[in-house]
């Protein structure tokens, strides 16, 4: 074998075999124009080397006019690979000039099948064999056509097109492919023209061999080809790993990645986003079933909102839900970008995908807590309310609003909220809030505001510090209705008091009465007596001086007792000041003591010293031990007159002062012990039964207990504790 | 009867009334003692004099009720007033059961309390003089022998002698000697008077 059989057949099955690949590529991916055209290109190099074959085995001018003729063939296909690669691959050149080219070559190539015996030669006189690469080629002796310039100027404008286009892509930048690309297309096709040109003059005898500058382009462009597989390859690589970085990344933040292709109606989607949606990790999905896992009432705006996107081309970014397998409810939330075609129509959706569920049910979760803050705020007119301690900057709920009767577009700060105090009010807060920002101590007070509406409302305000993040918070609550009725059931209590006391007093009119007639009846005989004197001559001026001093006296001593009475039967506000029990104690013995005399019953006083005071209003304390002693009293019929003896005994314990009234009568039956302080349960004949209720009340009212029990020793024992007064700091 | 000067008796617990009404009751010219309570005036020896009792009825201690009991007890006979700051029926009724000579309020008129007290004197003072007219007579009857009582009894039950005689089994004449010597003692002249006498020492067995 010749090596130009080898080597021509070389170049084509090398072409045929790259022509073979690039097709293939092709076949997969339609859009691969470069690697079409690279195959034609291929494919026309290799016809080209067949045909250029042919004319150096051509025995007679006839067979080698012919293949010479069939040769243009290649060459058309050759220049119109090439432009389409140029124009393809490299994206450059002057469509014109492409057009031009291919048009020029396509006239010459009709001009060839026109003419006998071709193109190139108006007669081919006779074939030369010469030697070459130690083989017996032929050559052609002929006249040259003049139309053979058709063909070259198809070529020089190709060689034109090519480095009009390496020019700009090397403008673009992308200057290697410029110039392997462009470079050698420009090199070798100059190249084959010229000896194309200077055989055919006969200016050199030499055969045709265009074919392997023809090889050198496609190798030139298969180098480039190759290159971007080798990059493909890289980028794959690098692809795959930042894939994994992103599956990563998306699967920790349980992100799902689909992609939706309008055209073919399928969803790709990662495996988080199957996981997300139910789907199993190889099942094909359609758009209608992804459909069919949208939650009933969302599916027809999640179409809506689907085709609007497309419509649009804008961004779809909602929340929807989607029913799980199990029938459980999850909410998604997705973001994505719908893609058009450049005629504007769908093409595909992209998108990631979010379970939100947790959210969607914590904010759920936190709006009902919301509401429910809300609505207990208005149902127990309790607001809340924060503010900052270093920049004074208050947050109030609702309710606090209403409570202040301003609406929400108020901005409120510490400063303003004390403005809304009253006059009494607003140094206690002050000093509290003080105290809670300087030494975190917290405070709790019923105090007054009025509202921007003027009204007057009595709040329950209590406050906590928590000075390490420089806040202080706490609540309001409106308590006037509250006020209200406790102010209304005090007027009630005092006025039951009041009549309590007043049926006390009548238990005493005996003794009352006797005790006022006594000056009463002195001054009245001392008068008499007084005039007697002055009657008498001569008048006893002595005597009737010391009377005028006694009905003084004794009208003093009456004044003293109504004073006592008035006291205890005056309708009168409850007034609360620090008291001394011993003396308290004191006052109601003397006042009961003539009673206790005509009884013939021993009144005995057990004071205790020192006895810190107790806070509490004079009258209602001194009726309730006034009613513990008639009661005393009257539970002493029996004994002899040298038994009956009461004792108050006063005693501090602790933080509390008690008080004990002690009989020496026949004790409480037991089974009336327990009934003794319920309203309208008497012993008495003549009782109605509120002395004891009344007195409980008072004392609870003052903070402390009264209790009932029967003496080891018999009799019955009264017992009262009230608490020590604290002294309060000025505030 | 009057040789003594009749004292009333003030008992009351406070010193400023007890001051006052002895005070004008002297002004009106009655002896007066004042006691402070009523266990002071018990304790007082010279009891059984002239006068009359001012109480209040309400005292620790013996109340008035109780002072008038313990008077009647020892055998006191002096008329009591009780006075008190007011009038309740009920110890009004008890005391005046028991013999209480008037009950006033102590700012009673000056006049109704003068005429109460002047009212308790003049009774005790009939009272007094009753009593010794008694005593003397009862001292006389006192005189007589066992025998002349005897004889006495039989006589004011208006037997004869003869009866008499027979019934202490002995002599008509010596029931004559017994009834000679008891009507001179007795000092009467006959037996109507002596019956009279026999009834008002109701001296009756």
């Amino acid at each position: 074998m010749s090596w130009i059989t080898v080597i021509w057949s070389m170049v084509a099955s090398a072409c045929l075999t790259l022509a073979a690949i690039h097709l293939l590529v092709w076949c997969r991916k339609r859009t691969a124009w470069p690697n079409l055209f690279f195959s034609l290109t291929s494919i026309a190099t290799a016809a080209l080397a067949f045909g250029e074959f042919e004319m150096m085995r051509a025995q007679t001018p006839g067979e080698f006019g012919t293949a010479l003729r069939w040769v243009h063939v290649p060459v058309l296909a050759l220049i119109v690979g090439l432009v389409g690669f140029v124009q393809t691959y490299l994206g450059g050149g002057r469509r014109w000039l492409a057009l031009t080219t291919c048009a020029l070559r396509a006239f010459s190539l009709l001009l060839n099948f026109l003419m006998e015996p071709n193109v190139n030669y108006r007669e081919i006189t006779r074939l030369r064999h010469i030697s070459f690469l130690g083989d017996s080629v032929s050559v052609c002796e002929g006249v040259p056509s003049p139309w053979n310039l058709v063909g070259h100027l198809s070529l020089l404008l190709l060689v034109f097109f090519v480095a009009d286009a390496g020019i700009t892509v090397w403008r673009r930048g992308d200057r290697r492919q410029a110039v392997v690309v462009g470079g050698s297309i420009v090199f070798f096709v100059l190249a084959a023209t010229v000896q194309t040109m200077l055989t055919r003059w006969e200016v050199v005898h030499w055969p045709e061999t265009a074919c392997l500058f023809f090889l050198g382009i496609v190798v030139a462009m298969g180098y480039e080809m190759s290159r971007e597989v080798y990059q493909a390859a890289q980028l794959s690589d690098e692809l795959q790993q930042s894939e994994e970085w992103i599956n990563l990344a998306t699967d920790s933040a349980g992100v799902g990645i689909w992609a939706w292709d309008f055209t073919s109606n399928i969803i790709w989607a990662t495996e988080k986003a199957r996981t997300l949606y139910g789907f199993s990790s190889d099942e094909l999905i359609p758009f209608e079933k992804f459909l069919s896992k949208v939650h009933p009432d969302d599916i027809d705006w999640v179409v809506q909102a689907s085709q609007k996107c497309f419509q649009e081309g804008a961004d779809f970014r909602d929340d929807y839900r989607i029913v799980m397998p199990d029938g459980s409810t999850r909410w998604v939330r997705v973001l994505a970008k719908a893609f058009l075609t450049p005629s504007g129509k769908p093409e595909r959706m992209t998108g990631v995908s979010l379970d939100i569920t947790e959210n969607k049910r914590a904010e759920e979760a936190l709006v009902r807590s919301q509401h429910l803050l809300r609505e207990t705020g208005r149902i127990g007119k309790v607001g809340g309310w924060e503010f900052n301690i270093d920049t004074s900057k208050q947050t109030w709920t609702e309710e606090t609003y209403n409570i202040h009767e301003v609406d929400l577009t108020y901005e409120p700060t510490v400063e303003r909220g004390l403005d809304f105090y009253t006059p009494d009010s607003r140094p206690i807060i002050e000093r509290a809030v003080q105290r809670a920002t300087e030494h975190g101590e917290p405070f709790d007070l019923e105090l007054e505001i009025i509202t921007a509406k003027g009204n007057l409302r009595s709040v329950h305000a209590v406050g906590n510090s928590d000075l390490e993040h420089r806040r202080v918070y706490g609540f309001f609550q409106d308590i006037t209705e509250r006020k209200q009725s406790e102010f209304e059931a005090l007027n009630q209590r005092n006025q039951l008091a009041h009549v309590a006391r007043i049926s006390t007093m009548g238990e005493l009119a005996t003794s009352l009465a006797h005790e006022l007639s006594q000056p009463l009846g002195a001054i009245l005989r001392n008068a008499e007596a007084a005039e007697l004197f002055l009657q008498a001559t001569p008048p006893d001026l002595e005597e009737v001086r010391d009377i005028l001093a006694d009905i003084q006296r004794d009208d003093q001593r009456a004044g003293a007792v109504i004073d006592r009475m008035r006291s205890l039967l005056k309708r009168r506000e409850v007034e609360h000041s620090l008291l001394d029990l011993n003396l308290l104690a004191d006052e109601v013995i003397s006042l009961i003591r003539p009673e206790a005399g005509a009884r013939k019953i021993g009144l005995e006083l057990d004071p205790d010293s020192p006895l810190p005071p107790v806070r509490g209003d004079r009258i209602q304390l001194q009726q309730v031990l006034l009613n513990l002693l008639i009661n005393a009293m009257d539970a002493m019929n029996n004994p002899a007159p040298d038994d009956r003896r009461v004792t108050v005994r006063i005693q501090a314990a602790g933080t509390q002062v008690e008080v004990a009234v002690s009989d020496t009568g026949q004790g409480i039956p037991a089974d009336k012990l327990a009934h003794i302080f319920e309203p309208f349960f008497t012993t008495k004949a003549n009782g109605l039964g509120v002395g004891l209720p009344i007195s409980r009340k008072i004392i609870e009212a003052h903070g402390g207990s009264i209790r009932a029990e029967n003496a080891p020793d018999g009799g019955a024992r009264f017992c009262i504790t009230l608490p020590v007064a604290i002294e309060e700091s000025p505030l | 009867m009057n040789e003594a000067e009749p004292i009333v008796h003030v008992v009351d617990d406070d010193t400023s009334f007890l001051t006052a009404v002895a005070r004008m009751l002297r002004a009106s010219g009655f002896s007066v003692k004042t006691f402070g309570s009523s266990a002071e005036f018990l304790a007082c020896r010279e009891l059984n004099v002239h006068g009359c009792v001012l109480a209040d009825l309400r005292m620790p201690g013996l109340n008035g009720l109780e002072l008038q009991e313990a008077l009647a007890k020892a055998g006191h006979r002096m008329p009591v007033i009780f006075l008190s700051g007011h009038g309740d029926i009920p110890t009004t009724v008890q005391a005046m059961r028991r013999g209480a000579e008037d009950f006033l309020t102590k700012r009673a008129p000056k006049e109704e309390l003068i005429d109460a007290v002047k009212r308790a004197l003049e009774r005790d003072a009939r009272e007094r003089a009753e009593r010794t007219r008694l005593e003397a007579l009862r001292a006389r009857f006192a005189a007589l022998t066992p025998r002349e009582l005897e004889v006495l009894k039989h006589v004011v039950q208006g037997k004869l002698n003869k009866q008499i005689a027979y019934d202490l089994g002995i002599h008509e004449r010596t029931v004559k000697l017994h009834r000679t010597a008891l009507t001179t003692k007795l000092g009467v002249h006959s037996t109507p008077e002596l019956t009279k006498l026999w009834l008002e020492a109701g001296e009756r067995r």
